[in-house]
C-alpha cells in the first residue's frame, strides 16, 4: 500500500518534470497555439474540391505504393522469420536472423524511404521498397516469436509422424498461426497506408509530394482535401481488415 | 533372455532415469517390459510421472541414464524420420493442428513417407488420401472428415488422433491419458476401437491412465508407476488414496 503510494506519487512528479520541461506550462504559448488553431482550421474550410483529379491520382499511387510494399515485406519475412524460430534452428542461425530484422527494423521507414531514393531515384518505386523494408524487419519478429509458442504438444505429435521442417512450417507453424498471421499483416497495411503518405516529402513517391506543394504555397483549404482522402482511405481500410477478418479468421465455437 | 521371450516384446527399457531439475528425479531405474500386439495401460496418479515416461519412451525425452529398446532396436540411435516407423506419440491434448480439417490431420501421419513436392502445396498422393478415410472410417468419423478440428467434439478428436496414428503406421503407439477426458461410455467405445485396431493392424498400445475404473475394464496388461518406479499390476495401498485415482472395489 505505501510502496504503492511511493511509486505512484514519483511517477506523477517525474511526469510533471518533463512536461514543464517539454514546454506545457508555458500558459503564454499554449494560449497562442489554441488562437493559431483557429486561424488554421478557418483556412482550411471549405476544402476545395478543384484538386480532387491531382489529390486522387497521388493518392491512388500511394495505395499502390502500401499494397505492393507490404505485400513484398509479408513474402520476405516468411523465410526470415522461420530461420528465427529457435525451435527449427541452431542458436546461431536463429539469432543471425533476428538481429538482421531488428537490424532492419531500427531505420524508420522514412530513412529507408530516403535510402531507396539515393540507390534507384525518385519516385514510387524508391517509396514501395522503403515500406517492404520496414514490414520486412517488424512482421519478421512478430511471426518468428508467434512460431516460438507454438503449442509444443502439436511440435512433438506432429514431429513424431516423422515430418521435416518444411513439412513442421507448412503443416503447423503456418496454420496453427494463421489468425495472427493475417491479423499482423492487415494491422502492417494500415501502418503503411498511413505512414506512406508521408513518404512524398522525401521524393519518394505518392500523396505527400502534394501534401509538401500546398503546405509550402499556404494553401490550407487544399491540404484540407488531402486530409479527408487520406480519413477515407483509413476508414476505408478499416472496413475492409474487419470484414477480412470475419470471412477468414477461424473462429472457436468449442 | 532367450530368443521366444524377444520375440514376444515390443518395447523394453533397461534403468530408466530421468529428472527435469538436477538430482530431483521423476523416473528412478525404470526397468519395464510392454508386450507386443496387446493394449499396455500405465496407471499411477497425477504427478507420478506418466507423461514423463512416455516421452522418454517416445524419443522426446532423452533418458539420464539406462535405455529404451523397441522391437529390439535402441530409440537413442534412430533419426526421427525412422524413429517414426516404429513408435507413434499422442499427446494428452492430442497434438491436433486446430485450423486444419479431420482428413488434413490425419495425413499429417504420412508426412513421413512424403517429399516437398506437391505435399507442401497441400495435395496428397491418392493412395495416402485412400489410406487415410479408411482410417477414419476405422474410427467411425468419416463423415466428419472436412470438418476443422476445432469444431469437433472432445470425442470425436481423439478418433482424429488415433487415425493419425494408423496412417503413420508404427508398430507402436505410445498415448498419453488418452480417452481420460470423456466419460465411461465413451471412453470404452474408442478403447474398443482401439483393441480392434491393434489387433487388425498388429500394432502395441500403451496407454497413460490414472482411472481405475477405466482400467479395470479395458486394459489387456496394467502397470503401476508410483514413486518413479515401475511394478506390473494395479496400484499398491499408498497409491489408490491418492488424489485423482478412484478407488478399485
Ligand atoms: N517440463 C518440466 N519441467 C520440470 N518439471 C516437470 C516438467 N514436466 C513435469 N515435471 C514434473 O515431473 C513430475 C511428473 O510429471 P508428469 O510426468 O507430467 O506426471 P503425470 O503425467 O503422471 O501427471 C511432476 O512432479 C512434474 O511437476
Ligand atoms: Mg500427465
Amino acid at each position: 500500500m505505501k510502496t504503492n503510494l511511493l511509486v505512484t506519487a514519483s511517477v506523477a512528479l517525474l511526469l510533471g518534470v518533463v512536461l514543464s520541461q517539454l514546454g506545457f506550462f508555458d500558459g503564454a504559448r499554449l494560449m497562442r497555439g489554441l488562437r493559431n488553431l483557429g486561424i488554421l482550421t478557418s483556412d482550411m474550410v471549405p476544402p476545395d474540391i478543384g484538386v480532387l483529379p491531382v489529390t486522387g491520382k497521388a493518392l491512388w499511387e500511394t495505395v499502390q505504393m502500401s499494397f505492393a510494399g507490404t505485400l513484398l515485406g509479408f513474402l520476405a519475412s516468411l523465410p526470415l522469420s522461420v530461420l528465427g524460430t529457435r525451435h527449427l534452428f541452431s542458436p546461431i542461425v536463429s539469432g543471425a536472423a533476428r538481429f538482421v530484422a531488428a537490424a532492419i527494423r531500427t531505420i524508420p521507414v522514412l530513412l529507408w524511404a530516403i535510402i531507396f531514393v539515393i540507390l534507384v531515384g525518385l519516385g514510387p518505386l524508391a517509396g514501395t521498397l522503403g515500406i517492404a523494408a520496414y514490414t520486412v524487419g517488424y512482421l519478421a519478429k512478430i511471426y518468428a516469436d508467434l512460431f516460438e509458442g507454438t503449442d509444443p504438444e502439436i511440435l512433438e505429435a506432429v514431429g513424431s509422424t516423422g515430418a521435416s521442417k518444411l513439412h513442421l512450417v507448412r503443416f503447423v507453424f503456418l496454420p496453427e498461426g494463421a489468425n495472427a498471421i493475417l491479423t499482423q499483416v492487415l494491422f502492417m497495411l494500415e501502418y503503411n497506408i498511413r505512414a506512406s503518405s508521408i513518404l512524398g516529402f522525401v521524393g519518394a513517391g505518392g500523396l505527400g509530394f502534394v501534401m509538401q506543394v500546398y503546405l509550402q504555397t499556404l494553401e490550407y483549404r487544399r491540404l484540407a482535401t488531402v486530409l479527408l482522402l487520406i480519413l477515407v482511405v483509413v476508414l476505408t481500410m478499416d472496413g475492409l481488415s474487419a470484414w477480412l477478418r470475419k470471412r477468414f479468421l477461424l473462429t472457436a465455437q468449442s | 533372455m532367450t530368443q521366444e521371450a524377444d520375440q514376444n516384446i515390443a518395447l523394453r527399457t533397461d534403468g530408466l532415469w530421468f529428472a527435469y531439475r538436477e538430482q530431483d528425479w521423476v523416473l528412478k531405474d525404470v526397468s519395464l517390459s510392454i508386450p507386443l500386439g496387446k493394449v499396455t495401460i500405465i496407471m499411477g496418479p497425477s504427478g507420478t510421472g506418466k507423461t514423463t515416461l512416455l516421452k522418454v519412451l517416445a524419443g522426446i525425452l532423452r533418458p539420464l541414464r539406462g535405455r529404451v529398446e523397441v522391437l529390439n532396436q535402441t530409440v537413442e540411435k534412430q533419426a526421427q524420420r525412422s524413429l517414426s516407423t516404429l513408435i507413434g506419440y499422442i499427446p494428452q491434448q492430442l497434438g491436433l493442428v486446430r485450423n486444419l480439417t479431420a482428413m488434413e490431420n490425419v495425413l499429417m501421419g504420412a508426412l513421413g513417407r512424403c517429399g516437398h513436392g506437391k505435399v507442401l502445396l497441400g495435395v496428397f498422393p491418392r493412395r495416402e488420401i485412400e489410406h487415410a478415410k479408411a482410417a477414419l472410417d476405422l474410427m467411425g468419423i468419416g463423415h466428419k472428415s472436412d470438418e476443422k478440428v476445432i469444431h469437433l467434439s472432445g470425442g470425436e478428436r481423439q478418433r482424429v488422433a488415433i487415425a493419425r496414428t494408423l496412417l503413420q503406421r508404427p508398430r507402436v503407439v505410445l498415448a498419453d491419458e488418452f480417452v481420460s477426458d470423456l466419460d465411461m461410455a465413451l471412453a470404452l467405445e474408442i478403447l474398443g476401437r482401439i483393441r480392434r485396431a491393434a489387433q487388425q493392424e498388429q500394432i502395441t498400445f500403451v496407454l497413460s491412465m490414472h482411472r481405475v475404473g477405466l482400467v479395470r475394464e479395458s486394459a489387456e496388461h496394467v502397470l503401476t508407476l508410483s514413486h518413479g518406479k515401475v511394478i506390473p499390476g494395479f496400484p499398491a495401498q499408498g497409491v489408490q488414496g491418492a488424489p485423482g485415482v478412484e478407488l478399485p472395489q
